[in-house]
C-alpha cells in the first residue's frame, strides 16, 4: 500500500515562490485509504539464504520498493500508443491527462 | 494547531442566536457541526471572538417530506443519507451524501453548514441549485427566502447577511417522472469535489420537459448550467444533444486551477461528468 501510494497518491509540494509547504495537512496530502487500494493477496516466495550459518536475512520495505516501478511500467505500457515514455510520480489522473494532451499536441494533431 | 482564544455561547433559540450575532456581527461565528470551522480555527485562518453554537435549536432540525420538502439546516449528511422518505422522493440526497467525506464527518457535518460556508468544492450547493431549492434565512428584520442559484456569490461568500442564520432548505415537490443524478470526482486526499454535477431531469414522450444542472468544484462558486439545461429542453436525450449541452456548460465555466488539477483538466472533467450524469438517465 505504501508503494501504491508513492506511485499514485502521495506528494509533498512547495510553493515555488515562497517555499511554503502546500501539502501540510491530510486535506491536501493523499495518504491512501481503503477506497484507494485494491484487495491484496499475499503469496510467499521462499529463497534460501546461504550466506550465513543460520540462513537468516534482514528485510525492510520490500513490498514498497517493488510496487512503484511495477506500477509505473504498467501505466507507461498502457500509454505507449501515445508515445509517452516518462511520467513523474505520483501518476495522478490530472498528470496522465496532461501527458496525453501534450502527446497529442506534439503529434501535431 | 491550537486555536486563538474565543468565547462560546450555546444559543437557546433562533432569536437568541440572531441577537448575539447582532451584538458583534464581524467578530462572531455560528457553529453547528464544526467540521469546517474548527479546523479553520486550529489553522488560525479565522479567529472570531465569539462562537455561537446553534446545535441545540430545534427549529433548525429535521427532514419533512410531505406536500413540500423541508430540510432543517442542522440536518447532518448522515441523516440525509439514511432518510428513506427522502431517498424515495429525491434520491439525489442519498447519492450526494454517500460521496461526502467519510462516516465520521457525515455524522457531524450539516447541510446548512456546507451551504452557508460555500466552499467552491462542496457538494450540497450543486444539489440545491439543481433542485431549485430555496434557502430560508432569518435575521433581525425577519425571514426571507433566497433561491439557491442566487445564494452562492463567490468563493466562501453567500447572500447570507452577517446577522442572519440559515434556517432551512425548501425544495419544490418534484413532478412525477423526475429523475436525479449526482456525480463527482473526489479529490484523493480531502474527498471534496474536484468537479461535481447535480442533474434533475424529466422526460415526457421521449423529450426533455424539465432540466436543471448544478455544478460545483469547477469554478469559484456553485452555479446553474442554464445554457446546457436550455439546450436540452424540448429535445430527445440523444448522445449528440448531451455532448452539446456539456460543451455549453463548459463555455459558461471559468475553471479554477490548483496544485492538484489545472483549469483545463477541470474543464475536461466537467464535460465528462455532465455527459456521464445525463447518459445515466437515458436508460433509467
Amino acid at each position: 500500500v505504501q508503494g501504491i501510494a508513492q506511485a499514485l497518491y502521495e506528494e509533498v509540494s512547495y510553493d515555488p515562490d515562497t517555499g511554503q509547504l502546500m501539502t501540510g495537512s491530510l486535506l491536501d496530502y493523499a495518504v491512501p485509504r481503503a477506497e484507494h487500494v485494491p484487495s491484496i493477496r499475499s503469496l510467499f516466495q521462499q529463497t534460501p539464504s546461504p550466506t550465513n550459518p543460520i540462513g537468516v536475512k534482514g528485510i525492510g520495505e520490500s513490498g514498497s520498493i517493488a510496487a512503484p516501478p511495477c506500477m509505473v511500467h504498467a501505466v507507461l505500457d498502457a500509454l505507449s500508443p501515445f508515445g509517452i515514455k516518462h511520467l513523474d510520480m505520483p501518476m495522478t489522473p490530472p498528470r496522465i491527462w496532461s501527458a496525453i494532451q501534450n502527446a497529442h499536441a506534439g503529434a501535431g494533431r | 494547531m491550537i486555536p486563538a482564544s474565543f468565547d462560546y455561547i450555546r444559543a437557546t433559540s433562533l432569536a437568541h442566536a440572531i441577537g448575539l450575532l447582532q451584538t458583534d456581527p464581524d467578530g462572531s461565528k455560528l457553529v453547528a457541526g464544526g467540521h469546517t470551522l474548527i479546523p479553520t480555527l486550529k489553522l488560525r485562518l479565522a479567529s472570531p471572538a465569539l462562537l455561537i453554537d446553534i446545535g441545540g435549536i430545534s427549529e433548525l432540525k429535521g427532514i419533512e417530506v410531505a406536500d413540500r420538502v423541508r430540510i432543517g439546516a442542522l440536518t447532518t449528511h448522515a441523516e440525509l443519507l439514511a432518510s428513506e422518505p427522502l431517498r424515495k422522493l429525491l434520491p439525489i440526497f442519498y447519492q450526494a451524501a454517500d460521496l461526502i467525506a467519510d462516516p465520521q464527518v457525515r455524522n457531524r457535518g450539516t447541510i446548512g453548514g456546507s451551504l452557508a460556508n460555500a466552499d467552491p468544492a462542496a457538494d450540497w450547493p450543486a444539489v440545491a441549485i439543481a433542485l431549485h431549492a430555496e434557502l430560508e434565512l432569518a435575521g433581525p428584520a425577519g425571514r426571507r427566502h433566497v433561491a439557491a442559484k442566487d445564494f452562492f456569490v463567490d468563493i466562501m461568500t453567500t447572500a447570507l447577511g452577517h446577522d442572519e442564520v440559515l434556517v432551512a432548505i425548501h425544495i419544490p415537490y418534484p413532478n412525477t417522472g423526475a429523475q436525479f443524478r449526482y456525480r463527482k470526482i473526489r479529490h484523493p486526499a480531502s474527498g471534496y469535489a474536484v468537479v461535481g454535477v447535480a442533474v434533475a431531469l424529466r422526460l415526457q414522450d421521449g423529450l426533455v420537459s424539465e432540466a436543471a444542472i448544478g455544478i460545483t468544484g469547477a469554478t469559484g462558486r456553485a452555479f446553474a448550467a442554464d445554457s446546457a439545461s436550455a439546450h436540452l429542453n424540448g429535445k430527445p436525450l440523444s448522445s449528440q444533444n448531451i455532448a452539446n449541452a456539456a460543451l455549453l456548460a463548459c463555455e459558461q465555466a471559468e475553471c479554477l486551477s490548483d496544485g492538484y488539477a489545472s483549469a483545463d483538466y477541470r474543464k475536461h472533467l466537467l464535460r465528462t461528468e455532465i455527459i456521464r450524469a445525463l447518459t445515466s438517465l437515458t436508460n433509467a
